[in-house]
């Protein structure tokens, strides 16, 4: 099997509206690792890094399926139609598409972002051994705030658009996706306080410090900064890649690890 | 929904769907070339959005990863940039063929995937696959119209003067930096590109946006840039002033659909045209 045969992409889930791409893993191991993606203009930026990681992950033995929700990347369904429950649903669906693909009795989960959030809201229900999240997002009003505030500084930035645009060009979207009313309430309402916790909570966010993932994770040495403060959030780099080598490194290393824990 | 996802090419390196009509197979295919290296679903979902309002009105469809970007890995083959990208789209059309039964297509592409769509269509044979391409924000000069229209209203505005001689007094202390960047093709080449193109039977469609208005702000400037062939009426060319480079605005992405969709419909019709 060569590289890239390894990384086979295929619809699945329900009537085959899930696009995933399986990474096999060389050797088997009994764990199998499930990325789940962030939302909007996040999972534009992250593609790369995530291919990465999946890359290194099933390196190291583990098998790993990264997946598209409904109305996201290449799955079906458009901008709008994404709802918080569905992407709950459609991780579900991807959790027992990528037990049947691998074999893996133990599935782990990394989400980076909403992504994490939704690794965590879903935990429990999809029977994930292991959860690693990178800033995830705990707090929806201030999430929908700050998505409502860069919305607004898109549409008047005179480098990107000659003239600014008129508030209802720019209405019910974040950062150049549709965002649906109802979805909006569902991220606006999210908060911590999901049952399951992650093993490790990566924290790339400028302005938290610390204390504030304590409602995600109790015991703060599961809580590891990385250097790099990472520009989500950052108007002039809204389409620029998120790489991160420090990320694709602690995560793996946290996994090879653990991997007899 | 009619979509199939593929791992494809010479070297089983390259990832795509193919978006397929409910009509059946064959007619003119569609093949959306990557954006920068923004993966296959085009930024903010554009791609996604075009293929299935295409796949709607009866074309089938290919959006992929060229060699190296998005999923797609190399080829493994030692080959210059232009070799390289005419090799993807060879396979990307034999995929169309082989599961859309198209043997004609169409290339879009923004900005990068312009120039790759380019660097297709200027072989002297592309008319044997091709029947034309729609070039977002592709090659563009700055022309004396160009800077008339831009300097002129900036001449008796002081604050601009002052903006602009703190930035070069800024950067003449920072001293010249490294530059890595691909030089584009000529001017000259890039006419006689569009003159061969059409000589040869290929329709074309440009539409450039404001977002690229550091080096393009009018609609004359298509002419101004690339001469008669533009009155051509095998060549389409809007200017869309309002909208930026990447098409961030919902109402913009629906403008763009609807401006190339209709371009297909008129001069590619389908026997089902009208079928959504």
């Amino acid at each position: 099997m060569t590289h890239v045969d390894s990384e086979q992409p295929f619809f699945f889930g329900r009537d085959g509206e899930l696009f995933g791409i399986h990474h096999a893993a060389a050797v088997r191991g009994g764990r199998a690792v499930l990325l789940c993606a962030p939302l909007g203009q996040d999972y534009i930026r992250c593609h790369r890094l995530y291919r990465q990681l999946a890359t290194a992950l099933a390196a190291q033995g583990m098998p790993v399926l990264r997946f598209d929700y409904y109305g996201c990347g290449d799955s079906a369904g458009d901008s709008t139609q994404v709802d918080w429950r569905r992407c709950l649903s459609d991780t579900l669906a991807a959790a027992g598409e990528l037990r049947r693909r691998s074999g893996a009795e133990r599935v782990l989960a990394f989400g980076a972002r909403l992504g994490g959030s939704i690794a965590l809201a879903v935990g429990a229900a999809a029977r994930f051994d292991d959860i690693v999240v990178w800033d995830p997002v705990i707090d929806g009003s201030a999430y929908v705030a700050a998505q409502d505030a860069l919305q607004d500084a898109m549409r008047l930035d005179t480098r990107r658009f000659i003239r600014p645009r008129a508030w209802a060009d720019a209405q019910g979207q974040w950062t150049g996706f549709a965002v649906s009313p109802l979805l909006r309430g569902q991220i606006g309402g999210l908060h911590a306080g999901w049952s399951a916790a992650p093993s490790l909570l990566l924290d790339s966010l400028a302005a938290k410090p610390p204390h504030d993932w304590l409602g995600v994770v109790a015991d703060p040495a599961r809580i590891r900064r990385l250097d790099a403060t990472t520009p989500w959030d950052d108007l002039e780099r809204l389409e620029t890649a998120i790489l991160s080598h420090a990320l694709v490194q602690a995560v793996s290393d946290h996994w090879k690890e653990h991997a007899y824990a | 929904m009619p979509e199939q996802a593929f791992r494809f090419g010479r070297a089983r390196h390259l990832v795509g769907i193919v978006g397929t009509p409910d009509i059946g197979r064959g007619g003119v295919g569609v093949i959306l070339l990557n954006a920068g290296l923004v993966h296959r679903v085009g930024p903010f979902r554009l791609h996604v959005e075009l293929a299935r309002r295409l796949n709607a009105c009866g074309y089938p469809t290919l959006r992929f990863d060229l060699s190296t970007i998005g999923d797609s890995g190399a080829s493994g083959q030692s080959q210059s940039r232009t070799q390289q990208v005419r090799a993807d789209v060879d396979d990307a059309m034999a995929l169309l063929r082989e599961h859309a039964g198209c043997r004609r297509f169409v290339l879009v592409g923004l900005c990068s995937g312009a120039e790759n769509a380019h660097t297709v269509a200027r072989a002297d044979d592309s008319h044997e696959k091709l029947l034309g391409a729609v070039f977002l924000d592709g090659f563009a000069y700055r022309t004396l119209g160009f800077r008339l229209r831009h300097y002129l209203p900036r001449l008796l505005d002081m604050r601009r003067w002052s903006r602009w001689l703190a930035r070069k007094a800024k950067q003449a202390a920072a001293g010249e930096a490294p530059a890595f960047s691909v030089a584009p093709l000529p001017q000259a080449v890039v006419r006689a590109d569009l003159e061969g193109m059409v000589a040869r039977g290929l329709k074309l469609c440009l539409v450039y946006s404001g977002g690229i208005n550091m080096y393009f702000n009018h609609r004359r400037q298509f002419r101004e840039c690339f001469g008669a062939v533009m009155a051509d009426p095998a060549v389409t060319a809007h200017y869309a002033s309002q909208t930026d480079h990447t098409y961030a605005l919902g109402c913009d992405r629906r403008w763009l659909v609807g401006q190339v969709e209709a371009w297909l419909r008129r001069n590619f019709p389908t026997v089902h045209a009208g079928a959504s």
